[in-house]
């Protein structure tokens, strides 16, 4: 197989898969802008709206029902975030085997461009019963973070991570600011970033004629997107990695009612999709944390049983290495000296032939994987277009093969550990 | 090799049950990178007392040994059997449900040698009684974990209220006490009543040539030696059909406060297609009375009484079947009522055939849109063939189904006296635990 055929005009562009391995066609568009404080809460709710109903079908129950009888067709919007861009998603996957080989993938496109161009309206902005009802659900959607332990002390190391750049910005915004989101504050939110916003449409499935096929979707948005040809892919800028700042690491402790304690890491390491040395980073997360053979699995867990996860993810885009482990509360010093030790060991170059052969097949493995899995490599696609740097899955392979121990080191050494975050529990801590 | 060819999805599935009794069935397709394969046993955390044959009575194992079990696996003379899939590019991983145990790997290379990796280990015990006891940090905070997942913590409330004496009550890792109990002699016990290959199944998924896989597999298992296996009897104790206990109320650091509804089966002890059928029939029910493309979901939405985390469950097995229905909730009592009053409008006044209708042809859309996936098909398939059930039956099983059992067995299934209600409630953040 080979990958996505890319098709631009001015800031509009269509990526197609052509391939008839699979039982699911997916459409995916993706549109994005850089995130903004005072914007973030508006634009997150936008997709939300947009699933309350669309001129032809005015309400969220019609749009649901609407969907399902296209053969069950999944209809999702989204609100994503990547480094500090926000992205405002929707996406369907249809079954293959439903009607005729293109009848269905027309009517559920028609209505994925419905529910993003053609949202249903009242006196020209959102219905104010969609507002209300999608402001309430939005206080849940955020209230929400906090009940999922792992998460949430992933994201809050994330934040701390940040700093005061708009990566730190939360992707569902703030509940302070829903009070101001109004039906006309919204409409204004969604007519800018029609006419701000990058797109992206990711398409997959047995298309007879790939480039036809684009060019019938490009003319389609550009009558949708004011200015569509006219503002160049060049003006949106690319995404860089979060710099190493100062040599102070900060410590940030949070108590809520929990019973195990989350000791999490963020390590800024300059280095990220587009940089020649990212293939040598990846590499060096693997063999840190990203497998059960890794220096974290293998010393938090199975050596100390001080945790049942203890593992690093790598953003492709911030370049953070977060390393995340659930812990006894009063095991904390011991299991951070395991971490920094295993950070140390990295750094010095205890690494030896089998942990980076190990890391690197099974890197190979992943990304082979993921040639499996059309809306993985479309992300994957997406964090190149960002990064402005196109990497093919061969070619990320091939490099990633070529990676030597010195670079590994040499990628590890800019590692600065920039917050440590811990969520300890109340009772453990009065103990 | 048995052939058997589903036109509708266009896959052929090959079986054969090999001489020391594994069951192999492999599913090849064709263009995937992957193969997803998988060593299932018949042991999970509801085989919490089971007849051994020559012993007079039944054996009572202690909480969340299959789990532990499952963990100890991975140990082997030679060390940690990670290193040796990683070895060979695999990705590795186990988990254990309520009736199974599942070890398995993905890989892009080296099929052979990872699929011997995993018959070998699993066919290969080795505890000893440090390791054990290491192991029980390690577990114990998995179990840490699960306490304050509030998901989990409200499922596990619903099923220890639904169910007075079932197995089903006990969580799946068991508890910090519990599995203190857990030694390397009770590990290597259990192992030999329940891995032997009379009790499991092979399955693999993806891109391979199944003949030369079944090669592979039938060539490692003619090498070892296994006694004659006898078919174990589980007997989990008699459940009355009344629920243990009306409702269960915990408090967690959460933001909202949340509930599940849970109603159990008064009959249990179906089996095969008879067995899918209720559990695709009761799946179509409550996707019409409660799912997304539902009034009611609709209606509670307005209210500001549930939000879009609302979802429904229905579990059957041979020795029981439940439906769960819940979620977040700004008022537990009134969400109840309203639960109540749609099920009783339904029953009084009768399905819609249209939406009826339209919920069989959403779930055979979104069986066909599960094909891409192979792990997802190795869990579906595995947790079926425990049950005993052909899953690939789903979409036949789907087109005969009627308005008229629907009508019939929603009447049946959801009644008041067989339900519970699993609350949890944030904790005040002033007074903490």
């Amino acid at each position: 197989m080979t990958g996505f055929a890319s098709f631009d005009d001015g800031r509009c562009s269509v990526h197609i898969l052509r391939t008839s391995q699979f039982h699911t066609r997916h459409i995916h568009v993706k549109m994005t802008r850089p995130m903004r404080r005072e914007q973030v809460t508006a634009t997150a709710l936008l997709p939300y709206l947009w699933m309350e109903g669309t001129g032809e079908h005015p309400s969220a129950l019609d749009l649901t029902r609407r969907s399902e009888a296209l053969f069950g067709t999944v209809l999702q919007t989204a609100i994503g975030k990547r480094a500090d861009r926000h992205v405002v998603e929707v996406y369907a996957g249809m079954p293959e085997s439903g009607a005729g080989p293109d009848t269905l993938y027309k009517e559920v496109l028609e209505l994925v461009w419905q529910v993003a161009l053609n949202p249903a309206t009242e006196g020209g902005v959102f219905p104010a019963g969609h507002v209300e009802r999608q402001r309430s659900l939005h206080q849940k959607r955020i209230a929400s973070v906090f009940d999922d332990k792992v998460q949430y002390a992933y994201e809050r190391c994330l934040e701390e991570v940040a700093g005061d750049g708009p990566e730190a910005l939360p992707r569902f915004g703030f509940v302070d600011a829903l009070e101001t989101c109004t039906p006309t504050r919204l409409w204004q939110t969604y007519e800018d970033f029609l006419r701000e916003s990058r797109v992206h449409v990711y398409l997959v499935g047995p298309f007879a004629d790939a480039k036809a096929e684009a060019e019938r979707i490009l003319r389609h948005l550009h009558k949708a997107f004011p200015g569509a040809a006219d503002s160049a892919a060049g003006t949106f800028s690319h995404v860089h990695p979060l710099p190493p700042r100062g040599a102070d690491e900060r410590s940030v402790v949070e108590e809520q009612a929990v019973m195990q304690g989350k000791l999490n890491l963020g390590l800024r390491t300059g280095v990220a999709y587009a940089d020649a040395s990212y293939p040598a980073l990846l590499v060096a997360n693997g063999i840190l944390g990203g497998f059960p053979h890794s220096k974290l699995f293998r010393n938090v867990r199975e050596k100390n049983s001080l945790a049942y996860y203890a593992s690093s993810r790598l953003d492709a885009l911030t370049g953070v290495v977060s390393i995340q482990t659930g812990i006894e509360v009063s095991r904390y010093e011991q299991a951070l000296s395991i971490i920094r030790e295993q950070i140390e060991d990295l750094r010095n170059g205890r690494v030896d032939e089998e942990e980076l052969e190990y890391t690197k097949r099974g890197l190979r493995n992943q990304y082979q994987v993921m040639l499996d899995q059309p809306m993985t490599m479309a992300d994957l696609h997406f964090t190149g277009v960002l990064a402005g740097h196109s990497r093919p899955i061969g070619q990320l392979l091939h490099e990633i093969e070529q990676v030597s121990r010195e670079q590994v080191v040499q990628a590890a050494e800019s590692w600065q550990v920039d917050t440590i975050y811990f969520l300890k529990g109340r009772v453990q801590a009065s103990a | 090799m048995r052939e058997t060819f589903i036109e509708s999805l266009g896959i052929t599935v090959y079986e054969e049950t090999l001489d020391n009794g594994l069951h192999v069935a492999l599913l090849p397709q064709p263009g995937f990178q992957q193969v997803f394969v998988t060593l299932t046993t018949r042991f999970g955390s509801t085989d919490q007392a089971v007849d051994v044959p020559g012993r007079g009575e039944a054996w009572v194992l202690p909480d969340g040994v299959a789990h532990f079990l499952e963990h100890k696996m991975f140990d082997m003379p030679t060390g940690d059997v990670f290193a040796d899939f990683a070895r060979h590019g695999a990705a590795a991983n186990a988990f254990t449900s309520f009736e199974q145990t599942t070890y398995l790997f993905s890989c892009t290379e080296d099929l052979a040698e990872n699929t011997r990796i995993l018959l070998d280990y699993v066919q290969t015990p080795y505890f000893t009684d440090s390791s054990v006891e290491k192991e029980k940090g390690i577990i114990g905070q998995e179990i840490r974990m699960y306490d304050d997942n509030p998901d989990w913590r409200c499922f596990f409330g619903l099923l220890q209220c639904l169910y007075q004496r079932h197995p089903l009550r006990i969580p799946i890792a068991g508890t910090i006490e519990s599995i203190a109990q857990i030694d390397a002699d009770l590990l290597y016990r259990c192992y030999k009543t329940f891995y032997h290959p009379g009790n499991m199944l092979f399955f693999a998924v993806g891109g391979f040539d199944p003949a030369a896989l079944l090669d592979v597999v039938r060539e490692n298992q003619a090498a070892k030696k296994f006694p004659t296996f006898s078919v174990l009897e589980r007997n989990p104790p008699a459940e009355p059909a009344e629920v243990r206990q009306e409702r269960d109320v915990a408090q967690l650091g959460v933001s909202q406060a949340r509930c599940l509804m849970g109603w159990k089966d008064g009959q249990t002890g179906l089996a095969g297609t008879q067995l899918l059928r209720q559990e695709l029939l009761t799946g179509v029910i409550l996707d019409t009375l409660f799912g997304r493309g539902s009034d009611f979901y609709h209606r509670l939405l307005d209210e500001g009484l549930i939000d879009q985390q609302f979802s429904w469950e229905y579990e059957v097995s041979n020795s029981y079947g439940y439906t769960l229905l819940g979620g977040n909730t700004t008022d537990v009592d009134t969400l109840i009522r309203r639960v109540d009053e749609a099920i009783e409008a339904v029953i009084r006044n009768g399905m819609s055939a249209e939406a009826f209708e339209r919920n069989v042809r959403k779930a055979k859309g979104r069986f066909v849109l599960g094909f891409d996936s192979p792990s997802g098909i190795a869990r579906n398939y595995t947790a079926y063939w425990v049950k005993g059930v052909d899953w690939l039956d789903s979409l036949a099983v789907l087109d005969s189904l009627t308005l008229e059992e629907a009508q019939r067995r929603l009447a049946e299934h959801l009644v008041p006296e067989r339900r519970a209600v699993s609350v949890i409630e944030p904790v005040s953040m002033a007074t903490g635990v």
